[in-house]
C-alpha cells in the first residue's frame, strides 16, 4: 500500500491555496475574460485553423477584439453562418476571403468562455520561441508551402489515419514520403477509387492489394485532387511540423513544477507548542497552568484519538501504485474518451468493469508510442514502456501488427481503489443508468487524475447523505410513474427523495 | 372440525410426561451458553493460573493488536479478462438453456451463470413436463465444484496423458477386433439417440460389440410389460390432472418413481374446483412421500401388495382370483370408487414384478383411464435386468474381452459386479469420481460434469433436449462420446456429431441457433400405437404363484435427496432432511412401533433433543449388513420394514460424507422387496433429526389448518377455516382489529406477499435446495445438525395427525385422559401426515424487530423483514421472540474452517456461492430474506427498461423451482397479480394468526378427500 500523504498537511494545503486562488480570482473578475482558461478553450476550439499572429486555415487572431465589437464577435463564433445570412457585411468579406471555407459554428461555447478566449487572444502571448514563424522559415527556404502541409495534416487525421502511419505499417503501408514510390496521378487514381484502379490491370495496385491479403482500402471518391494534393504534400514534409510540438512541449514543462510545501510551517508550530508544554511542566512553577495544560492535553489526545479511531477503515485517499501507470488524465482528460468507453459495464452491472486488455487494443493496435507532453519523471520512453505492458498482456507484436500465436497471455493485475465491504451491495447501473449521476460526483476529478486515487470517503453516512438530499430521476421513466404521485402526495412534496422512495432502508444494500 | 385434531412431530411428544419436549417448547436453544463451566465453578477460578490482571493485560494487549491491524487495509486486487468474452457482462448473470441426464434425473433447465461460473439450476419453463427440477438437480450443480473428481484419465491407478491414453486401448481394441472377443458398453440408461449412434458407429467397426443398458434402481419390470404390449421399450406417461381417482399400489410417484415428474399433474388435481378434487389411495409399506400426501393410505406388506393388485384386477376385469387381504373394507370401497370413475382414474405400481406391471396397465386399459399416456411414452429409464444378469454371467464365464462402464457405479450398486470384473481384461470406466467401479477398472478415463459437456437427450417420445457446456472442463477430461469418436477414429469433435446429427434427424431444417437457445425441440408424432395381445390372465396367476409371505419384510426405496447415491459426495443432498423422517445424513432401517416392541427395539429422546436409537444386524438371504440404526416410523406397516437405498458409499468420496449403509446387498435380484430378518445388536447410534427443532411454542392445534372436501364444500367458510379472535372489553373481535404497533401505510409500491398452498406441496424439498444455492446457506455437518444448529432458511414441518379427534374422544368420554391416544390402537400406528413449509414469516408487526438492541433487523415498505448481518451482535433474542422459530444463528464461521470441510472450504467448492449474497459469519443471525437480492434486481430491471413490473417476473428461489406451483410470490399492490387472488380465496390463512403478527407470508389450507364413495 502506497503512504498516503497525513490529512492535516493536505487539509492545510487546501486551505492555503484556496486562500491564495480566491484572492487571485477577485483581482482578476476585474477584467473581461480568465486569459488562463482562455488560452485553454484557445487549444481545444482554435488552435486546428488559427493562431495568434499568423494566418492558417483561418486568419490570425491576435488582438482581434480591437478589430471587431465583443457582440459580433460573439455571434459569429457561435454561428457564422446565420450571422452571414443576416447580411453582415464584414461576415460576408471574410467568407469570401477564404475562399467561402465556412468556420465551423461552436453554439456550445458561452459568452463567458467567447470573453475568455478573447481575453486570450489580446494578451501578448509570452516570449517563446515562435514556431509558426520557425515553420515558415523552415518551410519557405524549403520551399514548400507550410499551410497545404497543416491542411493535409487535417485530412489525413480525418481520412487515412486509421489505417496508415507515416512511419509504419498499421492496417496498410507506412505512407511517409509515398510520393518517392508512386507517381502523383496513380496516388489520385488510387486514392479516389482503387478497386478501378486494380480492374484496370495497374500492375502495382494488384500488388498492393495482394500483399495486404485482398483487403481492399474504403474508396475516397469525396477527396479532391487538391485535398490528395495536400496529403502528399503532409506526407513528404510532416517534420516541419514535429518541430512545433517538441517546442510547446518543452514551453509547458515549466508550467509542471511543484508547488512549494507548507508543511515545515506546521511542524515550526508543533515544535513552538511541545516547547511551552515542556517549559510548564518543567520550568514553571505555576500550578494552575500545569493544571489547564493537562485538561488541554487530555482534550486533544481526546479529540484526536477520537478522530483517528473514526478514520480507521477509511481509505480516502487511496492511492495504490498500479501495474501499468495508467493516466486517466491523458485518457480521460487530454483525449477525451468517454468513461464508459472503457468502463462500460458500469451501465449494465454492478460493477463499473476494469476494462480487459482487449478494449486498451482498441485503440492502442495504432497507438503504440506516447506523442504528448513529457516530464523529467515521466519521458517519452517511460509511456511507451508503459503501453508496452498491454503488448505483453495480450501478446501484441507492434512491428508485425499481430497478435502472436501460441502465447501465454498474461491478466494485468490492478490494485482496486475502491473496497467496498463485502456486506454492502451497490449496483453501479442503479446510480448510472437509472439516476443519471455522472461517474465524477461519487469519483472525484478523475479526468484530472494522473493517478487514480479514492475521492470519496465510502463510508455509510456519506452515501446515506446523498440518498437523502437527492431527487429521484422520474422523468420518462414509467416504472415511477405510479409509486411517485403517490408518494409525492403522501410527503406533500414536488419530487421524492431516495430516502423517501426507501433509500435508506437496511435491507436495500445489506443482504 | 379438522383443526381439533392433535399434530405431532415426534412420538416424543406424544409422551405426556416428556420434559426435554416441555423444554424445546419453551427455549429457542435447548443448550445454554457454555458459561457455567468457567464461570460457575468458584475453586476453578480461584486456582486458575490467570489472575485478573493478567486477564486485564491480555484484554489491553488483544484490544490494541486488534486496532492495530485494523489501520492497514488488505490491497485487494482486480483482475479483468485479458479478452473479454463478448457475452459476458462482470456482474450480470447469464442463463443457458442446457439438460440433466445423469441416468437418474432427466430434466430440461437453466442455468444461472456468473462471470463464466454455473451457480444454480432453474427450470426450464419452456419445457412443459420436462422442465422441472427435484431437490438432486437442484444440487446438481454443487458436484460440478466436487472436490474429489478427478482431474485426468488414469491407466493402472497412474495418471496418463489422453495421447497416451488413446494409443494403448485403440492398440488393445484391434487385437480384440481381430481375435472376435466381445467387447460391451455397460451403461446407465442415456436417452441420448446421439450417443447410441455412435455407439452403433463403434460397433459397425469393431464388430463384435454390445450395449448393456443398467439403471442402479431398474424398472425392467415395467419397460418389459410395456415392451410386452406396446413393442417399444420405454415407460407410459400418466397426466394425473385427468385423473379422479389414483390408486397407487407402492408406487412412490411423487419422489422417484420411474423418474419422476409426475407432481405437476397430481396437484392441477389437488385443489378443490367447483367441489371436485382428486382422490387419492395409497396402498403402501414404507411411509413415502406419496403416502404422506394420499387422501387415505393403506398399510400394506409388500408380498400382500401384490395380492391387493391382484384383487383390483379381479374387480374391474372379473379375471384372476381375489384373496382376502387384511384391507378389504377399505379395497371394496376403492375399487366402487375406481369403477364409478372410469376412465377418469389410473392404477399404478411400483411392484418391480413385469406380471405385475401387466396387470396395472390391463386395469388401464380395462377402466379406459384417460391419464395413461402410451403414444408418447418415456424413454427415462430402459435398463434390462434380463441383459444385466446375462452379462455377469458372460463375465464370470470369461467371455467378455473388454467392457466399458459409463456414467453408472455397478462395483457399487450391482452384486457381484467386482467379482466378476476380474475376469474382462480390459476393463474402462468412464466416470468423474474415482468411485467404487472406478477403483477396480483398469482405466478411468474421466469424464466432465454434465454442464461441461454437450449432449442430447429424448425424454419422451417426439420430445428432445440438447445438454450444452457452461462452463471450460475444470480438470483434464474428455466427454465418453469424444473418447468413442476418437477410437474409431473419428475427426469429429462430438460438438459437430450432435449438431450434424440433429440438422439432420432432430431438427429438419429448423434453426439450430433456437434449439441450443431453448434447449430444446418437439417433434409431434403421430404414429399410431399398436398393441399386441399378451396373455394378462397368465401373467396374474403367474403373479399370484410368485406371493411368497414371510414374517418380516424389507422394502428398499431410495430418498428425495441422494437417490441412487450417485451424488453422495453432496453435502447439500446430504444434509436434506427426508421429507418424513426429518432426518439428515443417514440411512436408518424403518421400523413399525408393533414390530420394534416385539424385537425390544427403542428410539429415544436425549436432553438436547437429539435422537438416538438401537441398532440392528439385517439379514436377507444369507447377507448380513451389521450395526444398521433403527428408526421407529409411524405409520409402517406391520411385518415389514424399510431402508433407503444410495447410501454407504466409500470411495471417491469425502470421509464425512461416507456415511450410513450400503442397502444395494439386499438388492437381489433386482427386486425391491426381500424376506428379512433383524437381529438387535450392541450399541446406539445418534441420529442427525431436525424433527423436534424448532418447536412452535407448544402451540398444540391452530398451527397448521386442513379439512375435508365435504367440509370445504358444504359448510361456512368460518368452521373449517375460523379467523383468529381476541377478546376486547370483553368482546370476541377480529385479530385484525388489535394491534400493539402503529399500523404504517403499505399500500404505496410494491409489497411483498408470499403464498403457500398446502393443499399442492407435495413436501418435495427442491425449494430447500434451491434455497441453498441461492442465498450461501452453510453445510453444517451431522453433529451441528444433531445439536439443533441446522442453517435451513426454510423448513419443511412434518405433522403427523391420528384419526382420533377430540370430538370423536369427548363422544367417547376419554378426551383427556391417559388413554385417549391407547384407546383403540397407539395413534402413531397409522397417521396422516401434514406438510407445511416455514420460512421466515415477514411480518408487518414482527416481534424479533422490536427486540433487537442494536436495530440490525427491521422492515422495509416492500414488507420484507431485513437483516442486516453487518450490524448483528448476535444477542440471539430476535430468535427467541420469534414465534415462528426460523431465525439461525451462526455458531460458527462456517467457511474456512476446517471443521466444516464442506464446500465453502475449499476454493473449488467456493464456485458455486452467489456473490450477490453474503456469506455470513460467526456470531450473526441470519434468516430467509425472502431473497430480497432477487426482488431488488428484478425492481432494478424495470426501472432501467422504464417500466413498471410485470406480474410474475417477481420471484424467490423457492417459488421459482416449485414444480408444482405451490409457493406463489408476487406483489399484493397490483390488484391484477395471482398472489392478490391467492391472499382472497377462502382458504388462505396465516401462521399462528391469533399473535397478531400480520406476516406477510400466507397459506392456503390443505383439502383432504375423505369421500369414500
Amino acid at each position: 500500500m502506497k503512504s498516503v500523504l497525513q490529512h492535516n498537511t493536505i487539509q492545510r494545503f487546501f486551505l492555503s491555496s484556496l486562500t491564495f486562488i480566491l484572492l487571485l480570482t477577485t483581482q482578476l473578475s476585474a477584467q473581461d475574460g480568465d486569459a488562463k482558461r482562455g488560452k485553454g478553450l484557445f487549444n481545444a476550439n482554435c488552435a486546428a485553423c488559427h493562431k495568434l499572429d499568423k494566418k492558417l486555415i483561418g486568419p490570425a487572431l491576435e488582438g482581434i477584439s480591437e478589430r471587431r465589437s465583443r457582440e459580433w464577435l460573439i455571434a459569429w463564433t457561435k454561428d457564422n453562418a446565420a450571422l452571414r445570412a443576416s447580411g453582415d457585411a464584414d461576415a460576408i468579406a471574410i467568407f469570401e476571403e477564404y475562399n467561402k471555407m465556412p468556420m465551423m459554428a461552436y453554439p456550445q461555447l458561452s459568452d463567458q468562455d467567447i470573453d475568455d478566449i478573447f481575453a486570450y487572444t489580446d494578451n501578448k502571448p509570452e516570449a517563446k520561441p515562435e514556431v509558426g514563424v520557425a515553420i515558415a522559415t523552415s518551410a519557405a527556404a524549403l520551399g514548400i508551402d507550410s499551410l497545404q502541409v497543416v491542411k493535409g495534416k487535417n485530412i489525413f487525421n480525418a481520412n487515412c489515419a486509421a489505417c496508415h502511419k507515416l512511419d509504419k505499417k498499421l492496417i496498410g503501408p507506412a505512407l511517409g514520403k509515398m510520393i518517392d514510390k508512386r507517381s502523383e496521378d496513380w496516388l489520385k487514381a488510387w486514392i479516389k477509387d482503387n478497386a478501378a484502379l486494380r480492374a484496370s490491370g495497374d500492375a502495382d495496385a494488384i500488388a498492393i492489394f495482394d500483399e495486404y491479403n485482398g483487403s481492399p482500402m474504403t474508396a475516397f471518391p469525396q477527396l479532391s485532387d487538391a485535398d490528395i494534393e495536400a496529403i502528399i504534400a503532409y506526407t513528404s514534409h510532416a517534420d516541419i511540423l514535429s518541430a512545433k510540438t517538441a517546442t510547446v512541449a518543452s514551453a509547458d514543462e515549466g508550467l509542471a513544477k511543484p508547488p512549494k510545501s507548507t508543511a515545515w510551517m506546521t511542524y515550526v508550530v508543533l515544535f513552538v507548542l511541545l516547547l511551552i508544554a515542556l517549559w510548564i511542566y518543567f520550568v514553571s512553577k505555576n500550578e494552575f497552568l500545569k493544571l489547564v495544560m493537562t485538561i488541554a492535553l487530555l482534550l486533544g489526545a481526546g479529540y484526536y484519538g477520537y478522530l483517528g479511531m473514526m478514520s480507521i477503515g477509511i481509505d480516502q485517499g487511496y492511492k495504490p501504485i498500479q501495474p501499468i501507470a495508467f493516466s486517466h488524465k491523458i485518457h480521460a482528460g487530454d483525449n477525451k474518451i468517454d468513461c464508459q468507453y472503457c468502463h462500460s459495464s458500469a451501465k449494465h452491472s454492478k460493477t463499473s468493469g476494469i476494462p480487459s486488455a482487449n478494449v486498451c487494443m482498441n485503440c492502442h493496435k495504432s497507438i503504440s508510442e506516447y506523442n504528448g507532453p513529457v516530464t523529467d519523471e515521466k519521458s517519452k520512453a517511460f509511456y511507451d514502456g508503459e503501453i508496452q505492458k498491454i503488448y505483453d498482456a495480450v501478446g501484441w507484436d507492434k512491428d508485425k501488427l499481430v497478435y502472436k500465436e501460441n502465447y501465454e497471455q498474461k491478466p494485468i493485475q490492478w490494485v482496486r481503489i475502491h473496497n467496498l465491504p463485502d456486506f454492502a451491495y451497490y449496483n453501479h447501473s442503479q446510480h448510472v443508468t437509472v439516476a443519471g449521476l455522472k461517474c465524477q460526483t461519487c469519483h472525484g476529478p478523475v479526468e484530472e487524475m494522473e493517478e487514480v486515487e479514492q475521492f470519496a470517503p465510502l463510508t455509510m453516512s456519506w452515501c446515506l447523505e446523498c440518498h437523502r438530499k437527492t431527487e429521484l430521476k422520474v422523468e420518462s421513466n414509467e416504472y415511477y410513474a405510479k409509486i411517485h404521485e403517490e408518494l409525492s402526495k403522501k410527503y406533500g412534496v414536488e419530487k421524492v427523495t431516495v430516502a423517501q422512495m426507501g433509500g435508506l432502508e437496511c435491507g436495500k444494500c445489506h443482504y | 372440525m379438522a383443526s381439533n385434531k392433535k399434530y405431532w412431530k415426534s412420538v416424543e411428544e406424544l409422551n405426556e410426561n416428556s420434559s426435554i419436549v416441555a423444554k424445546l417448547r419453551q427455549n429457542e436453544f435447548v443448550e445454554d451458553l457454555p458459561a457455567d463451566q468457567f464461570l460457575g465453578d468458584k475453586e476453578t477460578l480461584e486456582s486458575s493460573a490467570t489472575s485478573r490482571r493478567d486477564f486485564l493485560k491480555y484484554v489491553g494487549f488483544s484490544t490494541a493488536a486488534a486496532s492495530l491491524a485494523a489501520c492497514e487495509g488488505p490491497v485487494i486486487k482486480s483482475i479483468p479478462y485479458v479478452v473479454k468474452p463478448d457475452d459476458v457482462t462482470p456482474g450480470v448473470a447469464d442463463f443457458y438453456a442446457t439438460s440433466i441426464a445423469n441416468g437418474e434425473d432427466f430434466a430440461n433447465i437453466l442455468v444461472k451463470v456468473r462471470e463464466g461460473r454455473p451457480i444454480k439450476i432453474e427450470p426450464n419453463k419452456l419445457a412443459k413436463g420436462s422442465g422441472n427440477t427435484n431437490a438432486r438437480v437442484q444440487a446438481s450443480v454443487l458436484s460440478l465444484y466436487d472436490n474429489n473428481r478427478l482431474k485426468g484419465p488414469k491407466a493402472n491407478g497412474k495418471a496418463i496423458a489422453w495421447d497416451a491414453f488413446d494409443k494403448e486401448i485403440t492398440a488393445e481394441l484391434n487385437k480384440l477386433k481381430a481375435s472376435g472377443e466381445a467387447i460391451v458398453f455397460l451403461t446407465s440408461t442415456t436417452a441420448s439417440p446421439s450417443t447410441n449412434k455412435i455407439i452403433q458407429d463403434f460397433t459397425a467397426l469393431y464388430g463384435n460389440v454390445e450395449q448393456v443398458v443398467y439403471d442402479a434402481v431398474s424398472e425392467s419390470g415395467a419397460l418389459d410389460a410395456f415392451e410386452a404390449i406396446y413393442g417399444e421399450r420405454a415407460l407410459p406417461d400418466y397426466d394425473l390432472s385427468k385423473a379422479d381417482v389414483i390408486v397407487s399400489i407402492d408406487a412412490d410417484f411423487l419422489a422417484d418413481w420411474q423418474g419422476g415428474g409426475f407432481e405437476v399433474g397430481y396437484a392441477k388435481g389437488r385443489v378443490p374446483n367447483h367441489g371436485k378434487m382428486s382422490r387419492h389411495v395409497q396402498f403402501e409399506s414404507n411411509m413415502s412421500l406419496t403416502g404422506a400426501n394420499a387422501d387415505k393410505r393403506y398399510m400394506v406388506k409388500p408380498s400382500e401388495q401384490t395380492q391387493v393388485l391382484l384383487n383390483i384386477y379381479n374387480a374391474v376385469t372379473g379375471n384372476g382370483t381375489a384373496k382376502t387381504t387384511s384391507v378389504d373394507a377399505g379395497l371394496q370401497k376403492v375399487v366402487k370408487q375406481l369403477k364409478a370413475a372410469g376412465s377418469k382414474a389410473v392404477v399404478i405400481t411400483g411392484l418391480k414384478d413385469k406380471n405385475a406391471q401387466l396387470v396395472a396397465l390391463a386395469i388401464n386399459k380395462a377402466i379406459q383411464s384417460e391419464a395413461v399416456n402410451v403414444a408418447s411414452p418415456k424413454y427415462i429409464r430402459s435398463g434390462s435386468d434380463a441383459k444385466v444378469s446375462q452379462l455377469l454371467a458372460n463375465m464370470k464365464a470369461g467371455k467378455v474381452g473388454a467392457l466399458f462402464i459409463y456414467d453408472t457405479n455397478p462395483a457399487y450398486t450391482l452384486n457381484g459386479f467386482a467379482e466378476a470384473l476380474k475376469n474382462v481384461n480390459l476393463s474402462i470406466a468412464f466416470s468423474m469420481n474415482e468411485d467404487e467401479t472406478a477403483s477396480v477398472s483398469k482405466y478411468v478415463a474421466t469424464i466432465p460434469h454434465y454442464l461441461e459437456s454437450w449432449g442430447d437427450m429424448s425424454v419422451k417420445k417426439g420430445h428432445y433436449g440438447l445438454v450444452q457446456p457452461t462452463i471450460n472442463p475444470l480438470f483434464d477430461t474428455r466427454q465418453f462420446q469424444d473418447t468413442i469418436l476418437k477410437w474409431i477414429g473419428s475427426s469429429q469433435s462430438y460438438y459437430d456429431y450432435v449438431k450434424a446429427y440433429w440438422n439432420t434427424s432432430i431438427l429438419k431444417g429448423k434453426s439450430w441457433n433456437q434449439a441450443l437457445h431453448d434447449g430444446i425441440a418437439v417433434n409431434a408424432s403421430n404414429a399410431e400405437v399398436t398393441t399386441n395381445e399378451v396373455n394378462i390372465a397368465g401373467a396374474a396367476s403367474a403373479l399370484a404363484s410368485s406371493i411368497k409371505e414371510s414374517a418380516l419384510e424389507l422394502s428398499l426405496y431410495t430418498k428425495v435427496s441422494l437417490g441412487n447415491g450417485q451424488m453422495a459426495n453432496n453435502p447439500w443432498l446430504q444434509e436434506l432432511p427426508d421429507p418424513i423422517t426429518r432426518t439428515t445424513w443417514d440411512n436408518y432401517l424403518l421400523v413399525s412401533r408393533v414390530d420394534a416392541e416385539a424385537n425390544g427395539l427403542k428410539n429415544w429422546t436425549v436432553s438436547d433433543g437429539a435422537l438416538n436409537g438401537d441398532k440392528v444386524n439385517v439379514t436377507v438371504n444369507g447377507v448380513t449388513v451389521k450395526d444398521v440404526p433403527v428408526y421407529i416410523q409411524p405409520g409402517q406397516a406391520k411385518g415389514s420394514v424399510g431402508l433407503a437405498l444410495g447410501y454407504g458409499r466409500s470411495k471417491g468420496i469425502n470421509d464425512n460424507m461416507s456415511i450410513g449403509v450400503n442397502a444395494y446387498p439386499f438388492f437381489q435380484n433386482f427386486n425391491t422387496n426381500q424376506a428379512v430378518s433383524i437381529e438387535k445388536v450392541e450399541g446406539v447410534h445418534e441420529f442427525a433429526c431436525v424433527q423436534l427443532h424448532h418447536t412452535i411454542m407448544g402451540r398444540e392445534a391452530e398451527i397448521t389448518k386442513e379439512t375435508t372436501l365435504a367440509d370445504f364444500v358444504s359448510k361456512p367458510k368460518e368452521e373449517w377455516n375460523a379467523k383468529a379472535h381476541v377478546s376486547q372489553d370483553h368482546q370476541l373481535v377480529g385479530i385484525e382489529k388489535i394491534s400493539l404497533w402503529e399500523k404504517f401505510d403499505d399500500t404505496i409500491g410494491t409489497k411483498f406477499n408470499l403464498a403457500i398452498d398446502l393443499a399442492t406441496c407435495t413436501g418435495c424439498a427442491t425449494c430447500i435446495i434451491a434455497c441453498h444455492a441461492e442465498n450461501n446457506v452453510a453445510v453444517v455437518g451431522k453433529h451441528e445438525i444433531r445439536v439443533s444448529r441446522d442453517m435451513h432458511w426454510l423448513r419443511i414441518d412434518r405433522y403427523y395427525t391420528s384419526d382420533m379427534t377430540v370430538e370423536k374422544g369427548k363422544e367417547e368420554g376419554i378426551y383427556g385422559s391417559a388413554g385417549f391416544f391407547d384407546a383403540q390402537e397407539h395413534p402413531s400406528d397409522d397417521p396422516e401426515v401434514t406438510f407445511q413449509l416455514v420460512m421466515c414469516q415477514h411480518c408487518d408487526h414482527a416481534p424479533c424487530e422490536t427486540v433487537c438492541p442494536v436495530a440490525a433487523t427491521s422492515h422495509g415498505r416492500q414488507g420484507q423483514n431485513q437483516m442486516a448481518y453487518n450490524r448483528c451482535i448476535g444477542t440471539r433474542y430476535c430468535a427467541n421472540n420469534c414465534p415462528y422459530k426460523v431465525r439461525r444463528f451462526n455458531w460458527f464461521k462456517y467457511f474456512d474452517n476446517n471443521e466444516f470441510d464442506f464446500n465453502m472450504n475449499n476454493d473449488l467448492g467456493k464456485m458455486v456461492l452467489n456473490p450477490d449474497v453474503v456469506v455470513r459469519s460467526r456470531g450473526v443471525m441470519e434468516k430467509c430474506s425472502m431473497c430480497i437480492q432477487m426482488t431488488q434486481a428484478t425492481i432494478l430491471k424495470a426501472k432501467k427498461e422504464g417500466r413498471p413490473v410485470k406480474d410474475g417476473e417477481f420471484q424467490t428461489a423457492c417459488s421459482n423451482a416449485c414444480s408444482t406451483g405451490a409457493i406463489v410470490f408476487g406483489d399484493i399492490n397490483d390488484s391484477e397479480s395471482k398472489i392478490t387472488d391467492a391472499k382472497e380465496d377462502d382458504r388462505t390463512f396465516h401462521l399462528l394468526e391469533f399473535v397478531g403478527t400480520r406476516p406477510n407470508v400466507f397459506y392456503q389450507l390443505d383439502v383432504r378427500n375423505t369421500n369414500e364413495a
